[in-house]
């Protein structure tokens, strides 16, 4: 079950990623479409982040190419923006909560010029959409897992590119923030940014991404949320050890009934 | 306590030095890479023997540039070590900086007859002597001290080196990852510092010596960090810190009559041991008066 669309924001063409000669990515072959809030679901240890990487580059590829925007990352690096995972980084590391921010446009800047007034103006803007103003002046060490992936974000925002890929940005966020996020990732892709998340939740990938790749070291599916999020995907994606978690999809699909809720 | 001209000399020098190895101790520091600093600092010796046998003179342009390829090689090596073959980061280290350095203390052996360098002008420099070893023009102008210039070239090298960089070094030291998807040359910039390492490192192993530089890296920078937690602010204590150690090292030197580079150290260290007293999270009854902060990498 994988949709290719005309003129993709991003084509992904025959990949296969490996790391001492173990494949961690085999044949991936898709193509997204532009102006929408995608996801990524898969088991860990599925190459979720890996695909990541490949497309910013952080890995080279064993074999295939990925263009974006029909062109080399190269050309088109400044219209990406990158949220790695919140633990790749020392959150000791002395800096205030706005300076984090304001790195976000430094790809734009270039090599030796400093960041001026539009960009610290740019860096609150992103921080006011995140609502973490109140923490501005903040050093990064004194803030709460939820809050550094916000600041996260917000660098991201900085960067103002048409690209977004985030790698878990809902790891160790409550349901309130993850939701308060995902509208906000929604607007986005409305004003046709295109939003590439790898996640963990199925049930609040159901309810907010428009489009959906599956991955277990081969792409199982990529393509129009209602037409890839069925029982059968799910569980070749996740194996029959993940009987349960399709079983309760199907119900909350059934009834519109949400048992992490409740 | 005196102070005359040739006490200024050493204090100015020795403050120059201390500040430039402590702005680079900083950003190693950011990067939990202050042990590359006392690899680079050892592995430059066979740079330096070379390109003294080449040139003939510890004061060319040939040592540097030895000195400098040996640094960069190190890092490389370091880097290969543990990305490739899968060792340990401290492993490699140890492994790179000794093998290297006892490259160079073989080398220095075989070229012994010919050249006037032995392992301990490497290793231990004199400040003390800095007065007396004047830089005099071939037509008899006399410029002041050599080490003095030596000193002030790198310094005003390292401010500008921090200035000019000073984006790029923060990024790249907080989120390597991020910076290189950004497009900001992520290895260009930690071979860059690494350069400035090696070069500062041989630019004062004459006045403090190859093994004290490594102290001059580390222990300012780390002092200054357990006070504060701005980046801005921690190299501005760090500079002061380099000021103070160059003063208190001279006079204490002076007083006790002994090794004004080791004493820099000493005071160094004592500045350090302070703040860990006050700042650190000790149990109650050892407790300082200010309020704990955590420690660096908890």
């Amino acid at each position: 079950m994988i949709t290719q669309v005309p003129n993709p924001i991003l084509e992904v063409h025959d990949l296969t990623v490996s790391y001492d000669q173990q494949p961690v990515l085999w044949n991936v072959d898709l193509s997204l479409p532009a102006g929408q809030l995608i996801g990524i679901l898969g088991p860990n240890g599925a190459g979720k982040s890996t695909l990541i990487k490949s497309i910013m580059g952080l890995i080279p590829p064993t074999s295939g190419y990925i263009k974006i925007f029909n062109k080399a990352l190269q050309e088109v690096r400044t219209r990406i923006s990158y949220v790695p995972q919140r633990e790749s980084v020392d959150w000791n590391f002395p800096a205030s909560v706005l300076d984090v921010v304001v790195m976000g446009t430094y790809g734009k800047l270039g090599l030796f010029r400093r960041p001026g007034k539009k960009e610290v103006q740019i860096a609150q803007e992103a921080l006011e959409q995140v609502g973490m103003t109140a923490f501005v002046t903040r050093q990064i060490s004194e803030l709460s897992g939820g809050q550094q992936q916000r600041v996260f974000i917000a660098r991201a925002l900085a960067q103002q590119a048409d690209l977004y890929l985030m790698d878990e940005p809902f790891a160790g966020v409550d349901m309130a923030t993850e939701t308060a996020i995902f509208q906000l990732l929604q607007d986005m892709a409305r004003t046709g940014k295109t939003v590439l998340v790898v996640h963990h939740d199925i049930h609040s990938a159901m309810n907010f991404f428009e489009w959906v790749i599956m991955l277990n070291l081969h792409l199982v599916a990529s393509g129009p949320k209602d037409q890839v999020m069925t029982e059968e995907l799910l569980r070749k994606t996740y194996g029959g050890k993940l009987n349960l978690l399709t079983q309760v999809t199907d119900l909350i699909r059934k009834q519109d009934f949400n048992p992490l809720k409740s | 306590m005196t102070f005359d001209s040739n006490a200024f000399l050493i204090i100015f020098t020795g403050a120059l030095i201390a500040i430039s190895c402590g702005f680079l101790g900083v950003f190693l520091l950011l990067r939990k890479m202050s042990m590359t600093g006392d690899a680079i600092s050892h592995a430059v010796l066979p740079g330096i023997v070379i390109g003294f046998f080449v040139s003939g003179s510890q004061r060319s342009l040939e040592v540097i540039l030895g000195a400098g390829l040996l640094g960069i090689l190190s890092t490389l090596m370091i880097d290969a070590l543990r990305k490739k073959a899968k060792v340990q980061l401290d492993a490699s280290i140890g492994i790179t900086f000794t093998l290297l350095f006892a490259i160079g203390i073989i080398l220095i052996n075989l070229f012994a007859y010919k050249v006037d360098l032995d392992q301990e002008c490497v290793l231990y420099g004199e400040i003390a002597y800095l007065p007396i070893d004047l830089w005099i023009t071939s037509s008899g102008l006399n410029l002041g001290p050599r080490i003095t210039w030596l000193a002030g070239v790198n310094f005003f090298l390292i401010l500008g080196f921090t200035y000019f960089l000073f984006k790029e070094l923060s990024i790249t030291s907080f989120d390597e990852q991020f910076s290189s998807a950004i497009g900001i040359p992520s290895k260009g910039i930690n071979l860059a510092l690494m350069s400035m390492v090696s070069y500062t490192t041989v630019s004062s192993f004459e006045s403090v010596g190859a093994i004290l530089v490594v102290a001059l890296l580390v222990v300012p920078p780390s002092t200054a960090y357990l006070w504060t937690k701005s980046l801005i602010p921690l190299l501005r204590l760090t500079a002061t810190l380099g000021i103070l150690i160059a003063i208190l090292g001279y006079y204490l030197a002076y007083w006790i009559d002994s090794s004004i580079a080791g004493m820099m150290v000493a005071v160094a260290g004592a500045f350090f041991f302070g703040s860990a007293l006050i700042k650190g999270n000790w149990p109650l009854g050892l407790r300082g008066t200010s309020k704990s902060s955590p420690a660096f990498d908890s």
